[in-house]
């Protein structure tokens, strides 16, 4: 009987903790899903003005454009600082690892289980600057933007992918693969309509690396908005088996105890020999 | 004068979206000021203020650096940062600025770091003269 009280008692503590996680979880989640909501339409705008200038501009070729024989290719990884997120972080991981088999690689993770997971596999990290998730800035992003742009320059590998969680909605997020450089090619040209000051190809080089940092703050956005809804999810069901269990210990509880009255009385009633 | 319409998105969110008259701003060769009809057009933006002036003819100015601009069926700047003078918060701005000189004059850097040192300066110290124009007024 002492056990199964002991059994509630830590039941019960796990499920405060859960449920405190949820709370947090869930008030973090509307401020992260309003950001990953406002960044949304930069990366769109930001898309469509790079595409009419590749399309407008006449021909030009910028060394971003160009398509390598790719030797090492680096993997922008978007994970979570902590886990507890259901397969959040493991998702990820292996979208990553699939895409990345048979490849020499390098990482640029973002997130301490990102991080960790790849220095313990060996696979070595461009930069350790971005390991906390959660209070990167798009300042931070600009920075990466600027080391990628500038490795992908000097040729250090020869493609940049990044691999991050889509936030489709509360109860949905899917681990996706954005190749980042070289950029794709625009399939039709109108003509050099578009007038482009200085030109097109420094045009082009100087916007590179703002564009990178915008695509990588989306990603981000996106991915800690939906490590935070992964995690929501995961710790309610947590409190769900927690109350489904402590309500089943203490049924058994109240057996044991019931059981123990009953016999103590059938003893009394047999020791006064009546 | 005609108007036309304009967009400003920046990764935060989006800081103009409606009619205007003209936008004044700096691109990485030097300032370009745009009105309505103007011929398709693209640059890359430096580091500069920026002046919009709205369809009554008034005029807002702001803090604004690097990313694209672009002039097509709707005129988008789609800037890095891009911060409306009243929106500035100086005391952020001056700390910044203090922050760079310091560790500009401690010494001891590559040239990466203060090339991106004095770039930080160039920013702060432009959204100090940009929210200071404005108290003037």
């Amino acid at each position: 009987m002492k056990d199964i009280k002991s059994r509630i008692h830590s039941v019960e503590s796990t499920r405060q903790i859960t449920k405190a996680m949820e709370m947090v979880a869930s008030s973090k989640l509307r401020r992260a899903k309003e950001r990953a909501e406002k960044s949304r339409p930069y990366f769109a705008a930001l898309h469509a003005a790079m595409a009419d200038i590749a399309a407008g501009a006449g021909d030009f070729s910028s060394p971003f454009m160009q398509q390598r024989e790719v030797r090492r290719s680096c993997w922008v990884v978007i994970a979570g600082d902590r886990g507890l997120a259901g397969g959040y972080n493991s998702n990820v991981f292996k979208t990553a690892l699939t895409a990345m088999q048979g490849k020499e690689c390098c990482v640029a993770p973002i997130g301490r289980r990102s991080a960790e997971y790849f220095a313990r596999r060996g696979i070595p990290a461009v930069t350790s600057d971005f390991t906390m998730i959660e209070d990167l800035t798009a300042e931070d992003c600009a920075a990466l933007g600027d080391r990628l742009a500038r490795g992908y320059l000097a040729g250090e590998f020869d493609e940049v992918n990044v691999v991050y969680t889509n936030f489709v909605s509360m109860l949905s997020q899917q681990p996706a693969v954005l190749p980042l450089l070289p950029l794709r090619a625009p399939g039709t040209k109108t003509g050099g309509a578009l007038v482009c000051e200085p030109g097109p190809e420094e045009v082009y080089d100087a916007i590179v690396p703002d564009y990178l940092a915008g695509v990588l703050w989306c990603a981000v956005c996106e991915s800690f908005a939906s490590e935070l809804g992964a995690r929501r999810t995961a710790m309610d069901s947590a409190s769900k088996n927690a109350d489904a269990m402590i309500s089943e210990l203490s049924l058994h509880y109240n057996r044991a105890r019931q059981a123990a009255i009953t016999q103590e009385i059938t003893e009394i009633v047999a020791g006064a020999g009546l | 004068m005609k108007n036309f319409s304009l967009q400003i998105v920046t990764p935060e969110g989006g800081r103009f979206d409606g009619e205007a008259q003209m936008i004044r701003l700096r691109t990485i060769e030097g300032d370009v000021a745009v009105m309505a009809g103007h011929v398709p057009y693209a640059t890359a933006v430096g580091v500069g203020e920026c002046r919009v002036v709205l369809p009554d003819g008034s005029e807002r100015l702001a803090a604004c650096c690097g990313g694209l601009f672009s002039v097509g069926s709707t005129t988008r700047l789609i800037a890095a940062t891009f911060e409306w003078a009243e929106d500035i918060d100086t005391d952020r701005a001056r700390a910044a600025c203090q922050r760079a000189q310091d560790a500009l004059a401690a010494g001891s850097l590559d040239a990466a770091q203060k090339a991106s040192l004095q770039e930080r300066l160039r920013r702060a110290e432009l959204r100090l003269r940009v929210a200071e124009t404005v108290d003037e007024r």
